[in-house]
């Protein structure tokens, strides 16, 4: 049931975020036209164009996200959904997974966005790109860099702490929107909604904050490694940089259990209107 | 040799606050009955519908379908026709009659196609595009080609005009699985009540009526005049 359950929420939540893919993808043809053509204007202008594509296809996923846990689950829809022959347990995980593959979707398409903007501008600037490689090595940055698998280590690292951000949002949205539609507050679902979420969000983040800096766990680039240690993030003063990741465990683990308490009300006290 | 019962209820009780919705409500349903549930707007039917449904569960009492509390498998054997139309607005029939294939067994999916040809549904038209009355239609036939062991219908002819409201009934009597229970909320009790083998009148949250229809016959009462006869004293 899960894989079924899984391509309709697919299927439902690609109308919201599909025409500003298209968009993307519209305006990069575009762009590759005014390359090729040397048409410079129309390539500035496709770039600016892009740059805004890739940042409202973030932001129109974050509200596709949002909006499609409320309409699948709590609008009239509701009725359907919540007869399925399915556990509630099984509705949200198909709901959170298909989140994650929006959300981690929109931050690639924005990173592909950059490159061909950047790739774009070198362009502009008569530049080859191996020109520009040619540059940065003479710089000696390359050099700076720790080996591959350090960066390896960094990027997994980034990622998981990345995931840990995005299971956050998902947790702390789904648990606003279920509460907000119990029988005590559906008369007002948008604003117990907005309420609840920035109340929970800012009161976790506060704690976030304090545990970001003061707990003693933190990852810290030296110039020879990169390692997770048990030292706070400004402790380490021959770090060229550290980043305490305390709090964004606590923030994982919190949306976690929001996510479970978010489970326990949609089976027991959620009422459909 | 014993007949199972298709639904048991025993000291049902639901509040919303202080308001108590449902009171002490017990009954139960032989399998291949037709029972209309019946009674004034707000006096629980809904509230009643929906905790069999799976939609409640927040209540006390004792609740089983098909000896099961409302759950998988209870939602699995019962078919269920809200008041409200429930389809998300970018399917088309031919999506619609997929999504029930692949959630529900006993979905009979030539049933559901034949129905829509019947009806004069366009298989292609989006459901946003449809009339209310398109999309109740659509609503019904995909509950009827279901071969359920329950079917709880909330209000079939809410929105329907007294003119298609025997095609509709006839839809329905034609297509249900026939040693299936069928409990229909109506308030339009002219209408149906040539179906119903036993009402339910609810008031207050208290079931008042518990009859066969056979018996307020041989009493030489209709079900619309005996449920005149009880609401105008009870409200």
């Amino acid at each position: 049931m899960l894989g079924k359950l899984l391509k309709y929420e697919i299927k439902h939540s690609a109308r919201y975020v599909s025409i500003i893919y298209a968009c993307a993808g519209a305006v990069t043809v575009l762009m590759l036209i005014a390359m090729l053509a040397k048409m410079t204007w129309l390539s500035v202008i496709g770039s600016l164009v892009l740059y805004l594509v890739g940042i409202a296809a973030v932001f129109m996923t974050l509200v596709s996200v949002i909006r499609n846990f409320y309409d699948t689950l709590y609008s009239r829809q509701g009725y359907l959904t919540f007869t399925l022959p399915v556990k509630s347990s099984q509705l949200l995980f198909s709901k959170v997974i298909v989140s994650f593959f929006w959300i981690i979707l929109s931050c690639i398409l924005l990173g592909l966005i950059i490159g061909i903007i950047a790739l774009n501008a070198s362009r502009q600037a008569d530049a080859s790109l191996t020109g520009v490689l040619d540059v940065i090595k003479e710089s000696g940055i390359l050099e700076m860099l720790p080996s591959k698998w350090m960066v390896a280590k960094l990027v997994f690292i980034l990622a998981v702490v990345a995931l840990l951000n995005i299971l956050t949002f998902v947790g702390f949205v789904y648990f606003s929107v279920t509460l907000s539609n119990t029988r005590a507050l559906q008369k007002h679902p948008k604003l117990f909604g907005f309420l609840i979420f920035f109340g929970t969000y800012g009161v976790a983040n506060a704690i976030n904050m304090k545990l970001t800096y003061s707990l003693p766990l933190a990852v810290h680039v030296t110039s020879e490694n990169v390692y997770i240690g048990f030292e706070s993030m400004d402790t380490m003063s021959e770090s060229l940089t550290s980043f305490g990741i305390g709090g964004a465990i606590f923030m994982g683990l919190v949306a976690l259990g929001l996510l479970i308490l978010t489970g326990w009300i949609m089976e027991r006290k959620v009422n459909i209107k | 040799m014993k007949m199972e019962k298709i639904i048991n209820i025993s000291s049902l009780s639901k509040s919303y606050g202080s308001k108590q919705v449902l009171n002490n409500v017990s009954f139960s349903a032989n399998p291949g009955q037709i029972i209309g549930l019946l009674g004034p707007n707000g006096c629980g039917k809904t509230t009643l519908i929906k905790i069999l449904t799976g939609l409640i569960k927040d209540y006390t009492g004792t609740v089983k379908i098909d000896n099961e509390e409302p759950g998988v498998y209870t939602k699995s054997i019962v078919a269920y026709l809200p008041e409200k139309t429930f389809l998300p607005d970018w399917m088309r029939p031919v999506d619609a009659i997929a999504y029930y294939a692949d959630f529900y067994k006993d979905f009979d999916k030539n049933k559901a196609n034949e129905l829509v040809a019947k009806l004069g549904l366009d298989p292609k038209q989006r459901i946003k595009t449809m009339s209310k009355g398109q999309q109740e239609k659509l609503n019904l036939l995909l509950i009827i080609s279901r071969n359920a062991k329950l079917y709880i219908l909330d209000e079939p002819f809410g929105g329907v005009d007294p003119a298609s409201r025997s095609k509709i009934l006839d839809l329905i009597m034609d297509n249900y699985a026939k040693d299936s229970t069928i409990l229909m909320s109506t308030h339009l009790i002219y209408d149906v009540e040539k179906i119903f083998d036993r009402v339910l009148m609810i008031s207050h949250g208290k079931v008042i009526v518990d009859s066969h229809v056979d018996e307020l016959r041989e009493k030489g009462k209709t079900v619309e005049e005996v449920f005149k006869e009880v609401f105008t004293y009870a409200w």
